[in-house]
């Protein structure tokens, strides 16, 4: 009897150690912030008062959140459509025979993944600086740009961080391509070829509706981390100037550690965890619905 | 040669035939992978060009990109203005003790869902799941006041404790897992091998490969990690290099380029030269990493 009781308990076993840490900082972190969003609680009031729903009204009453829901979109829908596009074209050549130097490019356009965003954003500090920087120098030389004030201007801020964002990711997101690509077999094409299927209809029937899983993955992955971009926010501009590049994020960050305003901040990251997450199932639900072709 | 996934290429044909429809030679691709090379790999040669310059001749009308006259003297520098030398340290312990505990938790957890049968398994699998798509940064506030409470604000535990469970991570080697055959299971009992021992003498050697890739994911993630750090490290003991980085710019208030580059550079350095070597062995543990995903 005693040897039966231990097998039926023993899975559970060896999925405590995981459990464990999981439940202490990622489940309990989350329902810690929902109560504490109920709760008024801040620098003047160090203990708690119940507060309803007056945090989550609070959000809302500020214009500056929607400038920073706003200034977060910006970044997403500019930042992955390019960086996917980029990741897909150089996917496709990168998967043709190139000889030795393949390689090369490939450890070329993959080597910024390595660099913390933190030091991808003194970076760009450095090269988008209006005097001496990088940049303008080649944007004067090369297209007569005049100078740009870039992380100085409410109009550039935003876009700067985007172009860094672009160039640290689209490595990455090459890779995920490459990896999709292998995953094509040659075989459907040949059959392809077979029924006297032209260019475009192999393109518009195999080769996207295929690939549309791993750009399914590409935007998820995308979303998830565009919507949390803080790092190159914080190195680059701390949100400025004037909030032009405020991101959810940091807006967060600014309300729980700068101004210490534990209720306010924890009533917006339920708010950002839940859209988030709202966003995520329904864009898997679509592919699910759309993707038959998976074998 | 070594072999691997992407060294032989089965790219459809079609692309071929659609490079060569609208006349695109290898040699426009080559033009064009050229091109997008230059200017990725740009900034970083012109950090570290700026990093061995003395600080009059960041200031010239042309850029400068071979430094004339060489001033490695900017690394010493830094070096006394900032304990860059313990952050390194300190990243590498934080780095080396969350591996350690996510290959504990995720081998035995990974190992009871794939391949024990028990009650709960799959709604217990999406709490794992759920891990991997919840963002991060949102639990950043809750996560400093529990660390708060458990009295380890400020100390190298708190750095890591975090991500010693890794939903991710359980999940790829679920995958990896469930391939190997029945066939070595029954074996290894006749063998009289179950249990723990047969996750380590025969599950563990054959999803290497998974655990190499997840180790490799998570060193980068964490060497690179930067929001947690910042809000739990006050003091500069335990600070990683990111964080060190982060305050000797503040510290510097952004006065001399020829410094901050070589901060910069110092810290990116250990992982870009790990990566230089086995740069193979990486792209091929991330690329592995999307295909199970």
């Amino acid at each position: 009897m005693r040897s039966v009781a231990i097998r039926k308990i023993r899975p559970y076993l060896y999925l405590v150690p995981s459990l464990v840490f999981l439940a202490i900082f990622t489940y309990f972190p989350i329902l810690y912030s929902l109560y504490l969003s109920f709760f008024k609680q801040n620098i003047l009031h160090p203990q708690p008062v119940f507060a309803g729903l007056a945090n989550y009204v609070d959000v809302f009453d500020e214009k500056l959140f929607f400038t920073v829901v706003k200034n977060t979109f910006f970044y997403a829908v500019t930042s992955i459509p390019v960086t996917m596009g980029l990741a897909l074209v150089l996917a496709i050549f990168l998967n043709e025979k190139l000889g030795w130097v393949r390689n090369i490019y490939r450890v070329v356009a993959f080597y910024p993944t390595m660099i913390p965003m933190a030091a991808a954003g003194m970076l760009a500090v450095w090269l988008f600086n209006p005097g001496i920087g990088l940049v303008n120098f080649y944007l004067k030389k090369f297209f007569g740009v005049s100078t740009i004030e870039w992380l100085y201007d409410m109009k550039w801020a935003l876009p700067a961080i985007v172009i860094t964002s672009i160039w640290k990711n689209f490595g990455y997101f090459m890779l995920i391509y490459l990896a999709g690509l292998q995953n094509i077999s040659g075989e459907l094409y040949e059959s392809a070829d077979l029924e006297g299927c032209g260019f475009l209809q192999r393109l518009r029937y195999i080769t996207l509706p295929l690939l549309r899983p791993t750009t399914m993955f590409v935007i998820i992955v995308g979303l998830i981390s565009s919507f949390q971009v803080f790092d190159l926010v914080y190195t680059m501009t701390q949100g400025g100037p004037a909030d032009s590049s405020n991101v959810i994020v940091y807006y967060i960050y600014q309300y729980a550690f700068r101004f210490w305003n534990i209720g306010h901040a924890s009533a917006l990251t339920v708010l950002f965890v839940s859209a988030l997450l709202i966003f995520i199932v329904f864009l898997v639900r679509t592919v699910e619905r759309r993707v038959h072709y998976e074998v | 040669m070594k072999s691997n996934v992407y060294s032989k290429s089965n790219s459809p044909n079609i692309f071929r035939k659609f490079l060569h429809w609208i006349r695109v030679t290898h040699a426009h691709i080559h033009l064009f992978l050229i091109l997008l090379c230059g200017i990725t790999i740009a900034p970083y040669l012109w950090a570290l060009s700026t990093s061995l310059k003395h600080r009059v001749d960041v200031f010239t009308k042309t850029p400068q990109w071979i430094p004339n006259p060489l001033r490695l003297a900017n690394y010493s520098e830094v070096f006394e203005m900032a304990p860059f030398g313990l952050y390194l340290i300190n990243t590498m312990v934080v780095v080396t003790v969350i591996l350690a505990f996510q290959l504990l938790t995720m081998t035995t957890a990974a190992y009871a869902f794939a391949r024990l049968e028990f009650r709960g398994s799959n709604i217990l699998f999406m709490f794992f799941i759920i891990q991997m798509m919840l963002p991060v940064h949102a639990t950043i506030l809750p996560n400093y006041l529990i660390v708060n409470k458990l009295g380890i604000l400020n100390t190298r535990l708190a750095l890591m404790m975090p991500f010693f469970a890794t939903g991710y991570g359980t999940f790829l080697l679920r995958q990896t897992f469930r391939q190997i055959p029945k066939d070595f299971e029954d074996a290894a009992i006749i063998d009289g091998c179950s249990g723990l021992r047969f996750l380590y003498s025969v599950l563990i050697p054959m999803g290497k490969p998974t655990l190499v890739a997840q180790g490799l994911i998570s060193v980068v993630t964490h060497w690179n990690d930067f929001f947690w750090p910042l809000v739990v490290s006050d003091s500069p003991n335990i600070r990683t290099l990111t964080i060190g980085l982060a305050m000797f710019v503040q510290q510097e208030s952004g006065a001399d380029w020829t410094l901050l580059m070589a901060a910069t550079i110092f810290v990116t350095a250990p992982l870009m030269i790990t990566f230089l070597i086995f740069q193979r062995k990486f792209i091929e543990s991330f690329m592995s990493a999307v295909l199970k995903g």
